[in-house]
């Protein structure tokens, strides 16, 4: 409820909440707390805990100062993943074990990434690094001894403003080399594993009122799909969240009131990539890093593989959804481009059924959508490509790493006897939504490889999109993007090479 | 003496228990804030209506510029700038209002039930436009020496252009904040994330009309700050001061990420106009320049960070007639501050790409160009300050030797030739960066030291901490002194009760200063100690010269008898008994140091650091994308205190400037806003932006002149050579596009639009 005279406010002030009693494990102690609706982690261990070991820097994942570690069954397995407190809202705490900085070593005794951060001097003002240590800490008790790329895919997500960098790549050199998994997950942590296990209990929701003030009343998590059509018979006006990556940002950031939330996260029957006899399905509530520890995709669809871990930071990844990103609808979504040319399909759940909408017509305008009232995206099919299918993507940023593209884009090119049979190329970032050229496959279709002339179609294609400036960049300079990766694809496409 | 003793606070920040302001417990009674921030960059207020916002349950007080007891006035230096307001809007995300509430949600929505009508008025936001109007903070400066004109109009060569740097957010992960509280006898404490508690004391004292001594300004340390904090934290530290002298009840001033870089000050971009003359083996004869800097809304710091850019136009050569005029230029943006380099990065900058269109003019090596306009012992500069111990010659050619220069020229224009889509560039710039304040009053600072009765020691000083790590530099002077080992040293906080009158801890000077005063304190000290030494040495058999007398790892002992020691801490506790006083105060002021802006002359710097640096880089011509190959830094730093310390500063410094070079681009809409204002949009660099390779060699000049134990300022030099990538860059670009014009910052797109 937006509140413009002060009578709104004060109404709303006697609202109705809903908080989430939970139990969840602290730094080895089991613990129950109410939280209150769509809190998040970091405003839960500040508030509530007074632990102000984490660190808040932008309130947006985009500075993992405020980094701590979930330790959570996953495919039976445990997996220790690092994310970013500002966003993952503390609900979803719940059976899992939250680790901060102040689990970790003590004045007394360091932790060993402590110890080998204070010998390499990787450290300045300090701020940053109990975001640092948390990152080091996931990486290291997950991967023994990781290379210097899964030490830089870790760390991404970390800014050092003093720009301590090349110290702290030193210590996490020296720790990949010299310390294992036994080193590096005290036996406190590894205690509590065999109790992630088993844990059953249910959290409930506890009513609250009397001069409270949150930007949201209700935050339910539902565990499968018939609690959730329960949930959505009773409540009008909610909106879904899985990872809460866009989401909590607007909360956090653009201040947005979300009344009702539904979280997805936890819905059984969301959490799977499985094949099929339609190609590989994706569940709504998969995570970027479900993504790239699936077997499936990286052998299957090595393409998707490699675009994900271009995607946000090690943290996001943690938590961030790929239907989440399809349901955003911004028309830079790194994903949608590459699920168009895919020609990837969506299944749609309600409390009215099913139905299936390609990719392609699900986005109607900036950020509008096919899906109904109350209606969620259920999974992701991807219809598996030919072997040889020539499948690329192409994020243009402002830097390297974590980083939202100016424009984005993916083709795929099939081959049948030295002609081309199927050729798509999409770009995000170059229209309201993302776009298919159909210049491109107009050109391409039919034609065998040697008779492709690269610049001449790239000239073309560019002609076909009319961007936009914005902050990510201007007009020209997306006009040009647009033409060099169509250069770039094809001139790889026929020569087989790109640089030389 | 341990050369790279870690970082003293290393353990609690890494376990996550050092303290930072408002990373704590809410305190009993305590009141958030929010500010109603302006929507418009120039504007009269007709109205501004808070009648309905204070109706809130929950809503403490809305406070206005009607509201200061004292004078509605932070500026310092020029006095042109209101805490808040009256009628003149300046800026965009000036603050208008503050609302306290008992909870910040509450306070944010009190905030939009504030009301304020406006009447619109034209905005400046360009230099030229500004320049034109004769909107300066004061006239124009100017240094000047021999004839320009004539060596212009003598010179065989001759340029002219017009470069220019864009600004930079400081982005330090601790964001402006404050606490105050209230005390007895109308005290007020600040627990204020600043670089300068005594610019925060005298500037409270003056808006509440209260004597400074009731006002205490306290900094456990910072969270970064780069210049940032030096007046930036002012203003907010001046807020919550005024809260709680209204409200008799702690208040805190947080802000958040976008509060922060929407309405504080950035790095100054300038303007050089400039016209140059040279001869043809690339001897530069004269130079004449105007540097012009975008101020902002307020005077802030412009003037002095305009000096320091006249003062490095100059950068490492020597030209012999010269011409440099100055002007600080008011526009409607946020009043633009210090931030690391403090103007001399953009004449540096400036100068160097002069330096490349003599170089591409002649078709001269670029370091050779620089060997022969270096600045060698016994030159002058044009403010007739005398360089001496000038080793820019060697440095020159030790990076030549580690770098391998000629081969690595020759292996670049190899690639270049083999290929089509991706080409290589490189760059060299050398450094003299003079250190001191240019303000010379600043140049001081003291410490205070108490040595406790168990023999471990408290030491304040007029620093404040903020990741430099003058704390272990400090710690480290006192445990040379006195030979206390370095864990049985604690340095505080920056307390304004314990140090009075402190300059801002700035200009690379923090360890300089304060590790001279530290040094004096514990000297006073240990002079006291001596004859007690002396005595209790006597008394086991050493009857020692006082001179011989030794202070090391928590013993006494004479040099002749080395394995007949006393514990410090006997001596200590003996001393006490004795009634020596174990407490001193220490002192230090830069001697030799003045400067005369009548006259444009003078010696305003201590010394000079110098060094150089080469980077080579990568391009790819379709996508824009660059990687830095290989950087090579000869760094002069003295006697190092901590090797470790300084390695980080250079790494550090080359890395931010790098940013501000390449992806820490801050584009701004024709109403004055800022539209990078978050770290979704604004990109600074991440770990994946470390060059390839970087090797960095420090070199011990054995300087009479550096400061304390020989060692010199490191803070602020090395960020020059973060600029050799833009260079390096455009290197690459000219080798497929001679003419191509690269902006500044060298983003993909700017460098995809160079090309195209
Ligand atoms: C630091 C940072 C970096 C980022 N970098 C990138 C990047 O490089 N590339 C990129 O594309 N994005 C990036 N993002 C954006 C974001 O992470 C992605 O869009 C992510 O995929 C969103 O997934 P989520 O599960 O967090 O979505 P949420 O925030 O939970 O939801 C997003 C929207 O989708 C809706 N929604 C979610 N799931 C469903 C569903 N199953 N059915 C219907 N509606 C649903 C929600 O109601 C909401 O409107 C970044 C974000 C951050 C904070
Ligand atoms: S506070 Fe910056 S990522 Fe969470
Ligand atoms: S040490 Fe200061 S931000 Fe990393």
């Amino acid at each position: 409820m937006e509140n413009h005279n002060a009578n709104d406010l004060i109404k709303s002030l006697q609202r109705i909440y809903y908080f989430n009693k939970i139990t969840f494990w602290l730094n080895g102690e089991l613990i129950t707390a109410e939280i209150p609706p769509a809190q998040t982690t970091l405003e839960f261990l500040h508030n509530n805990q007074h632990l102000y070991g984490t660190k808040c820097s932008c309130n947006e994942g985009d500075c993992g100062a405020c980094t701590v570690v979930i330790a959570q069954v996953k495919e039976g397995n445990i997996v220790y993943e690092a994310i970013n407190s500002c966003l993952y809202t503390a609900a979803k705490l719940h059976g899992k074990h939250l680790i901060t900085i102040e689990g970790l070593g003590t004045l007394e005794q360091l932790h060993p990434i402590q110890q080998v951060m204070l010998e390499n001097h990787s450290l300045q003002c300090g701020y940053c690094s109990p975001g640092f240590v948390m990152s080091l800490f996931a990486l290291l008790a997950n991967i023994s001894h990781p290379d210097e790329e899964e030490i830089l895919s870790a760390l991404e997500g970390n800014l050092c403003r003093c720009s301590s960098y090349q110290s702290i790549l030193r210590a996490a050199k020296e720790l990949s080399e010299n310390f294992t998994f036994n080193d590096i997950v005290p036996a406190w942590c590894r205690d509590i594993e065999k109790q992630l296990f088993s844990f059953k209990d249910a959290s409930k929701l506890i009513e609250k009122s009397g001069n409270l003030f949150y930007p949201c009343t209700h935050y339910f998590i539902p565990q499968k799909l018939s609690e959730l059509t329960d949930i959505l018979a009773n409540t009008p006006e909610s909106v879904f969240i899985a990872g809460g990556t866009d989401l909590m940002v607007r909360m956090n950031v653009q201040k947005e009131e979300m009344p009702v939330l539904i979280d997805l996260s936890e819905l059984q029957e969301l959490k799977q990539i499985t094949y099929t006899s339609r190609g590989i399905v994706i569940g709504a509530v998969v995570t970027y890093s479900d993504i790239l520890h699936s077997g499936i995709i990286k052998t299957d669809l090595l393409s998707l593989y490699e675009l994900v871990e271009k995607i946000a930071s090690k943290q996001i990844r943690n938590f961030a959804t790929l239907a989440g990103n399809i349901a955003n609808a911004s028309p830079i979504g790194d994903t949608l481009p590459l699920l168009s040319v895919l020609d990837a399909s969506l299944t749609l759940f309600s409390s009215t059924g099913i139905r299936e909408l390609p990719l392609r017509d699900f986005f109607l305008d900036y950020r509008k959508t096919r899906l109904n009232y109350q209606e969620l995206i259920k999974e992701i099919v991807i219809p598996l490509p030919t072997q040889d299918a020539f499948i690329r993507t192409y994020k243009a940023t402002k830097r390297k790493a974590v980083d939202i593209s100016a424009v984005v884009s993916a083709v795929k090119i099939e081959t049948e006897s030295g002609k081309i049979k199927e050729a798509k190329l999409a770009f995000g970032g170059v229209a309201t939504i993302p776009k298919l050229s159909h210049k491109f496959s107009e050109l391409l279709i039919g034609k065998p490889s040697e008779e492709i002339n690269p610049i001449e179609i790239a000239e073309i294609v560019s002609a076909e999109f009319n961007p936009i400036s914005d902050v990510r960049g201007s007009k020209e300079y997306r006009q040009i993007l647009i033409r060099n990766q169509v250069l770039n694809y094809l001139q790889e496409y026929v020569q087989g090479d790109t640089n030389e | 003496m341990n050369k790279s003793y870690p970082h003293i606070n290393g353990k609690l920040h890494l376990t996550g228990s050092s303290r930072f302001i408002a990373d704590e417990i809410p305190l009993p009674e305590m009141l958030y804030t929010k500010f109603l921030f302006s929507p418009v960059a120039h504007a009269n207020i007709m109205e501004l209506d808070t009648s309905e916002s204070i109706t809130i349950p929950g809503v403490e007080k809305v406070v206005t510029a009607s509201d200061i007891p004292g004078i509605n006035q932070i500026g310092l230096v020029i006095q042109d700038e209101p805490l808040f307001p009256e009628k003149e809007i300046m800026y965009m995300g000036q603050p208008l209002a503050m609302v306290l509430a008992t909870s910040e949600k509450i306070a944010e929505a009190a905030v939009k039930l504030i009301h304020l009508k406006y009447e619109e008025l034209p905005p400046i936001f360009e230099i030229d436009e500004a320049d034109e109007k004769g909107e300066w903070y004061i006239p124009e400066k100017k240094i000047e020496c021999g004839d320009v004109q004539k060596a212009l109009s003598e010179a065989d060569f001759t340029l002219q252009g017009i470069t220019e740097t864009p600004t930079q957010e400081h982005f330090y992960l601790e964001t402006q904040r404050c606490r105050a509280i209230p005390g007895e006898d109308r005290q007020i404490i600040l627990y204020t994330a600043t670089q300068s508690t005594m610019e925060v004391q005298e500037v409270v004292s003056r808006l509440l009309n209260l004597p400074a001594n009731r006002i205490i300004v306290e900094v456990p340390r910072l969270g970064g700050a780069f210049g940032g904090k030096e007046r930036g934290a002012t203003i907010w530290a001046a807020m919550a001061a005024l809260g709680c002298f209204l409200t008799h009840k702690p208040v805190q001033v947080l802000l958040e990420r976008e509060e922060d870089m929407r309405s504080t000050g950035k790095r100054h971009p300038f303007q050089g106009r400039w016209k140059v003359g040279f001869d043809a083996k690339g001897k530069i004869e004269a130079l004449d320049i105007e540097l012009l800097s975008n101020g902002g809304a307020y005077a802030d710091l412009s003037i002095a960070i305009l000096e320091r850019a006249m003062f490095h136009a100059d950068n490492a050569y020597f030209i012999p007639n010269v011409r440099i005029r100055g002007r600080a230029c008011r526009t409607n943006l946020p009043p633009n501050t210090a931030f690391r380099g403090f103007g001399a990065p953009q004449a540096i900058f400036i100068l160097e790409s002069i330096l490349d269109e003599i170089a591409k003019k002649l078709e001269l090596d670029p370091i050779k160009l620089r060997q022969i306009n270096a600045y060698r012992s016994g030159d002058i500069t044009p403010y007739e300050q005398k360089v001496i111990e000038c080793n820019l010659p060697d440095i020159l050619e030790r990076l030549a030797f580690n770098s391998n220069y000629d081969q690595l020229k020759e292996e670049i224009e190899k690639y270049n030739d083999e290929h089509r889509n991706s080409k290589q560039g490189l760059s060299i710039i050398p450094v003299k960066f003079g250190i001191s304040f240019t303000t010379t009053h600043l140049n001081q600072a003291s410490a205070l030291l108490w040595i406790y009765i168990d023999g471990t020691a408290s030491l304040t000083t007029s620093a404040v901490e903020m990741g430099q790590e003058v704390s272990t530099k400090c710690a480290t002077v006192v445990s040379k002194v006195l030979g206390i080992p370095l864990e049985n040293i604690r340095v505080e906080s920056s307390n304004s009760q314990r140090v009075g009158n402190a300059s801002p801890t700035a200009a690379s000077t923090g360890t300089d200063l304060n590790g001279n005063a530290s040094r004096n304190a514990a000297e006073k000290i240990r002079v006291r100690l001596l004859p007690l030494a002396q005595s209790m040495l006597k008394n086991q058999g050493i009857d020692g010269n006082m001179e011989k007398i030794c202070f090391k790892d928590g013993t006494v002992f004479s040099s002749d008898s080395p394995e007949t020691k006393i514990e410090f801490k006997d001596l200590i506790r003996q001393a006490y008994l004795s009634r020596i006083p174990l407490g001193a105060n220490g002192y230090y002021s830069t001697p030799g140091i003045s400067f005369d802006w009548n006259i444009g002359r003078g010696s305003p710097f201590q010394y000079f650091v110098f060094g150089a640096a080469l980077a080579q880089v990568q391009i790819d011509l379709l996508t824009g994308e660059h990687q830095v190959l290989k950087v090579f830094i000869v760094h002069e730093t003295g006697i190092s205190l901590n090797e470790a310390i300084d390695l980080g500063q250079i790494e550090g410094a080359f890395i931010q400037c790098y940013g501000w070079c390449t992806c820490e681009d801050l584009p701004r809409d024709t109403t004055g806003h800022y539209l990078a204002i978050n770290p979704s949009t604004y990109k600074i660099p991440t770990i994946r932006d470390l060059p390839s390779k970087i090797q960095i060699e420090m070199i011990p000049s054995g300087s009479k002149y550096a400061s304390i134990f020989g060692s010199k300022a490191i803070g602020e030099p090395p960020f020059i050579y973060g600029l050799t990538v833009w260079f390096a860059i455009q290197n690459a670009i000219h080798s497929v596009k001679p003419d191509a014009i690269l902006k500044f910052p060298a983003t993909r797109e700017s460098i995809l639009l160079a090309l195209n």
